[in-house]
C-alpha cells in the first residue's frame, strides 16, 4: 500500500495547469508522430527534449512520457488504415487490422478496438509497475543471456502456430527471415558476414524500411493491379456512430487485451525485448487461444492481443529505466539522456533521491493513458476518411508515405531501395500465398536470440548444460519440448481412441 | 534605367560576397547531429552528452540544439560509415562523431574504413577502465578470481567493445591464462555489462568510472582491481593495482576520447568545432563535473594536433595487428 500512497503523491504533482497542458501536447504530438511511418518515438522524444530545457525536470519528462506513451496508439492508425505501421510495434496490428477495416468495412470499429486495446494493456502495465516497482526491474535482471535465449527460442517455436495451413512456406519464410536478419556486421565480434563487399550492407538491412516495403508497399502494387476492377475501398458513409463497437465486440476484445497487457508488460521489462517483441509474442500466444474468426481475416482478437501487449510493454520497460538507469529501448535512453540534462541521476538511487521525479512520471502516465484515448477517439471520425479517397489517388499518397517513412529513418536513399525491394519481395509473396508474419517474427527475433545464445555459450564454455541447470530455462525449455510434442500425442491418443478427433477449430 | 542597373549589380555584388563572409567565419546555422556509436548510459554517451550539455549552457553554439543520436548496428561501424560520407554542404558542418581509440581499433581491424575519411577535430581526455564485482559476487577480490581460473572454474568478464576488448587480452596476456580460462563478452555497451552483473549473470564487469559511478553509490558494484599504473583516488582508491595482487606487471590501456567529423566538413567549421571545444575543455563544468568526477585525465589537443596524433595511432595499432 506504501506505493500506492506515493502515486497519490505523484498525482498530486502531475495535476497542476502546467503540467496537465504539459501532458496534453506529448500526448497529442505522440499520436501524430506515432502515426507517420518511420518516426517512431524515438526520434520525436529526440526533437522535443532540447525544448523541454526550460521547463522544470517534472514538467519535461511528464511531456516526454505522454509523448512516448501515445505514440504506441497513433502506431495502429496508419496500420489499421494503410497497411503501413506507423511505428514498428504496429507490424502485428496490420496483420488483422486491415483486414477488418477494408475486406469488413469496419475502419471504425478496427481502430476503436486497437484504442481501447491500448488503453487497457497499458493500464495493465501500469498498475503493475506501480505496485511492484523496483522489484519488477528486479524480475528482469533474473534474465540473463542464457534465460533470454530459451525464452526467445520458446518465441520463435510459436512461430508454428502463425505458419498457418502450409508449414513448408512458413518455413522457407522463417529461414529467410533469419538469413536477412543476419546480414551486416556481427555484434559479438564485429565481423562482416553476407555483405557482399558492399558498405551498406555492412550495416546489415535497417529494420523499418524493410517492415514498410514488406507490409506496406507491396500493399501499393497490389492496388495498381487492382485499381480498374476493384471498388473504392469503402463506399458508404463513415460516421462517429456507425463506427461504435458493439458490446459484443468489447467481450471479444477484453481477454486478449488483458492477456496482451500482462505478457507485454512482462516482456517490456526484460533487457533489450521492446514493444515489437512483446506484441509479437502476444500476437502469437493469441493463436493458441480461441478467436471466433480466424486471426489474419480481421479478427478483433488479433488487433487487440497485439495493441495491449505494446502499450503494455511501454509501460514495463518504465520499471528498469527507473528502477535502475537500465533504457530498455532507444526512447528510453532519450528520456535517461534527459534526466542527465535536468541534473537528475538515473541509476538505483532515483526512486530514492527523486520520488516526486519518478511517482510524478508514473501518475503521468495514467494520465496520458485516459488523455490518449480521448484525443484518438476524437479523430477517428477525421482518419476513416482517408479509406474514402479513391485509389487512383491513394497509390501515389502511400507511395510517399512509404518513401518519406524508408527514407527517415537513415536519411539515405540506402533505406528507400531497401523498402523497394522488399515491397517487390512482400508482392511476389501474397501473389503465392505466404504470409509475412513468419518471415518478421524471424527478422526480429533471430538476431537477439544469436547474441544471447553465443553469450551462454561464452559463459558456459560450450556446454549445454548450463541451459537444463537455470531453473527459469528449464521451465522455457520444458515448455517448448511440450508444445514441439502436443500433436504428436495428441496423434496417438487419437488412434487409440482415448479422444475424439475435433471436426473445426 | 542606369540607376536601376547600378542597383542590381551593387545587390549581386554584395549576394556575392556574403557566402565569403559565412565561409570566413562559421556559426551553425541549423540544428547539430552528434552521433554516438555506444548504447545510452554507457561511457562515451555520457561524455557526449556531458560534453553537448556544456556547450548549449555556455552559448557556443549560435543557440542550436544539438541531437544526440545512438547508432550501434554492426558495433557502431554502420555510424562511422555513414558520418564518413556525409557529402560537403550545411550538414557536414554540423555533423559530429563521438571518436575514441575504442571506435578506432575495431574499425580498422574489421573494415576499410579509415581516419583519414574522417576530420579530427579535437582530444579532450584520457580514460582507464576498473574490474568490478557485483553484490552477489562468488570471488570477493582479484586474488581469489586468480586462484579460481587456476583451480579450473568458468570465470566470465562483461564489457564494452573496442577499447575493453583490447584491455581483457593484454590482462591474460599478463595472467597467463587463456581466453576460454578466463572469458570475455562483448556488449554494445559498458550499460549491457552491468546489466548483466546486476543480475548475477557474469562474475566481473570492466567498466570506465563514469558508467558504473551511480552503481558504486548505491553499493550494487564494487571496484576490486585497478587497470592502471596507480590506484585511483575518491571511492574508487579501494582496488588495488595488478602489481599489489601478485607477482605481474601492471595492465593499463589508456584511452582517448575524442571528437570527428565528416571528411567533406569545411575548414571554417574545423575551426570554429576546434575552439569550440578548447573553450569547453577550459570550462570549470567540465573540469569538475566530468573530469575530477569521473577521475579522467585531461588531453586537449585541437584539429591540426589532433590528426597527428590520431593518424599515427591508426598507423602503429595497424602495424600491431600486421596489416
Amino acid at each position: 500500500m506504501e506505493n500506492f500512497e506515493f502515486l497519490l503523491h505523484g498525482f498530486q504533482v502531475v495535476f497542476t495547469l502546467e503540467n496537465l497542458i504539459a501532458t496534453l501536447i506529448g500526448c497529442l504530438l505522440g499520436l501524430i508522430i506515432g502515426a507517420m511511418p518511420g518516426i517512431g518515438s524515438l526520434a520525436g522524444c529526440a526533437l522535443l527534449l532540447p525544448l523541454t530545457y526550460r521547463f522544470n525536470p517534472t514538467t519535461a519528462i511528464i511531456m516526454l512520457g505522454g509523448l512516448y506513451y501515445a505514440n504506441m496508439f497513433g502506431g495502429s492508425f496508419s496500420a489499421i488504415l494503410l497497411n503501413i505501421p506507423g511505428d514498428t510495434p504496429a507490424i502485428m496490428t496490420t496483420l488483422d487490422g486491415y483486414p477488418m477495416a477494408t475486406k469488413k468495412k469496419r475502419p471504425g470499429q478496427a481502430l476503436l478496438t486497437a484504442n481501447f486495446s491500448s488503453f487497457i494493456g497499458g493500464f495493465i502495465g501500469m498498475i503493475i509497475l506501480t505496485f511492484t516497482g523496483p522489484a519488477l526491474a528486479n524480475v528482469g535482471l533474473k534474465f540473463g543471456p542464457v534465460e533470454m535465449t530459451t525464452l526467445l527460442l520458446f518465441a520463435m517455436t510459436s512461430i508454428g502456430w502463425l505458419v498457418g495451413e502450409n508449414p513448408t512456406k512458413g518455413l522457407i519464410l522463417t529461414l529467410l527471415g533469419m538469413l536477412v536478419a543476419s546480414m551486416g556486421m556481427d555484434t559479438l565480434t564485429g565481423s562482416p558476414r553476407y555483405d557482399f563487399g558492399n558498405v551498406y550492407l555492412l550495416g546489415g538491412v535497417p529494420f523499418t524500411p524493410f517492415v514498410i516495403g514488406i507490409v506496406g508497399f507491396s500493399q501499393v502494387i497490389l492496388l495498381m493491379e487492382q485499381r480498374n476492377t476493384a471498388p473504392k475501398l469503402v463506399t458508404e458513409k463513415l460516421t462517429l456512430r456507425g463506427s461504435m463497437i458493439t458490446k459484443h465486440d468489447v467481450k471479444r476484445l477484453a481477454l486478449p487485451a488483458i492477456r496482451g497487457g500482462i505478457l507485454g508488460t512482462f516482456v517490456g521489462v526484460l533487457p533489450g525485448a521492446g514493444a515489437t517483441a512483446a506484441s509479437i509474442m502476444s500476437y502469437s500466444t493469441q493463436k493458441s487461444f480461441k478467436s471466433e474468426e480466424p486471426l489474419g481475416t480481421g479478427a478483433i482478437e488479433g488487433i487487440a492481443a497485439s495493441e495491449s501487449a505494446n502499450n503494455g510493454a511501454a509501460a514495463g520497460a518504465f520499471a528498469p529505466l527507473l528502477a535502475l538507469g537500465i533504457p530498455g529501448s532507444g526512447t528510453g535512453a532519450v528520456l535517461l539522456g534527459g534526466l542527465m540534462l535536468w541534473g537528475l541521476n538515473p541509476g538505483p538511487l532515483l526512486f530514492k533521491n527523486s520520488p516526486d521525479f519518478a511517482w510524478g512520471l508514473i501518475a503521468s502516465l495514467f494520465i496520458a493513458n485516459v488523455l490518449a484515448l480521448a484525443v484518438s477517439w476524437g479523430v477517428i471520425p477525421f482518419l476513416i476518411k482517408i479509406l474514402s479517397v479513391p485509389t487512383k489517388l491513394l497509390i501515389p499518397i502511400i507511395t510517399v508515405v512509404c518513401i518519406v517513412g524508408s527514407y527517415s529513418t537513415s536519411n539515405s536513399m540506402y533505406g528507400v531501395i531497401i523498402m523497394f525491394i522488399s515491397g517487390v519481395v512482400g508482392y511476389i509473396m501474397q501473389k503465392f500465398q505466404y504470409s509475412y508474419a513468419p518471415l518478421l517474427l524471424a527478422f526480429v527475433l533471430s538476431p537477439m536470440l544469436e547474441s544471447n545464445m553465443r553469450k551462454a555459450f561464452i559463459i558456459s564454455r560450450g556446454s549445454v548444460q548450463i541451459f537444463v541447470q537455470k531453473p527459469i530455462s528449464l521451465v522455457f525449455l520444458i515448455a517448448i519440448v511440450g508444445i514441439v510434442l502436443f500433436p504428436v500425442v495428441r496423434y496417438f491418443l487419437m488412434r487409440i481412441g482415448v479422444i475424439q478427433p475435433k471436426t473445426a477449430r | 534605367m542606369r540607376k536601376g542597373f547600378m542597383l542590381i549589380a551593387s545587390l549581386l555584388a554584395i549576394t556575392a560576397t556574403v557566402p565569403v563572409f559565412a565561409q570566413a567565419a562559421f556559426a551553425p546555422s541549423q540544428n547539430i547531429e552528434w552521433i554516438v556509436t555506444s548504447s545510452p548510459g554507457g561511457g562515451s554517451d555520457i561524455y557526449t552528452r556531458i560534453i553537448s550539455d556544456i556547450m548549449t549552457k555556455m552559448n557556443l553554439v549560435n543557440g542550436k540544439t544539438i541531437l544526440v543520436t545512438n547508432k550501434t548496428d554492426g558495433g557502431g561501424e554502420v555510424g562511422r560509415l555513414t558520418v564518413s560520407r556525409v557529402p560537403a554542404g550545411r550538414q557536414a558542418d554540423h555533423t559530429l562523431l563521438t571518436f575514441n581509440s575504442g571506435d578506432l581499433m575495431p574499425m580498422v581491424a574489421n573494415t576499410a574504413n579509415r581516419i583519414e575519411n574522417f576530420t579530427p577535430i579535437a582530444l579532450m581526455a584520457v580514460d582507464k577502465q576498473l574490474l568490478y564485482i557485483g553484490e552477489q559476487a562468488k570471488y570477493k577480490t582479484f586474488a581469489e578470481v586468480i586462484a579460481a581460473v587456476k583451480a579450473g572454474k568458468n570465470v566470465v568478464i562483461a564489457g564494452s567493445k573496442g577499447d575493453d576488448v583490447a584491455t581483457y587480452k593484454l590482462l591474460i596476456k599478463e595472467l597467463g591464462f587463456s581466453e576460454t580460462q578466463l572469458a570475455f563478452i562483448t556488449n554494445n555497451a559498458t550499460s549491457d555489462a552491468i546489466t548483466s552483473i546486476l543480475g548475477g549473470h557474469v562474475d566481473l564487469v570492466m567498466s570506465k568510472p563514469a558508467a558504473a559511478d551511480q552503481y558504486v553509490l548505491a553499493g550494487k558494484l564494487t571496484p576490486i582491481l585497478a587497470l592502471s599504473s596507480t590506484r585511483f583516488t575518491g571511492n574508487l582508491a579501494s582496488a588495488p593495482t595488478l602489481s599489489e595482487v601478485g607477482p605481474y606487471k601492471n595492465v593499463e590501456y589508456p584511452v582517448w576520447r575524442g571528437v570527428v567529423g565528416p571528411k567533406s566538413m569545411s575548414p571554417a567549421a574545423v575551426k570554429f568545432w576546434s575552439s569550440v571545444f578548447k573553450a569547453v575543455s577550459e570550462s570549470e563544468a567540465w573540469k569538475t563535473g566530468y573530469i575530477e568526477k569521473y577521475k579522467l585525465q585531461p588531453f586537449y589537443m585541437d584539429y591540426e594536433q589532433a590528426r597527428e596524433y590520431m593518424t599515427d595511432y591508426q598507423a602503429d595499432y595497424l602495424k600491431s595487428i600486421g596489416k
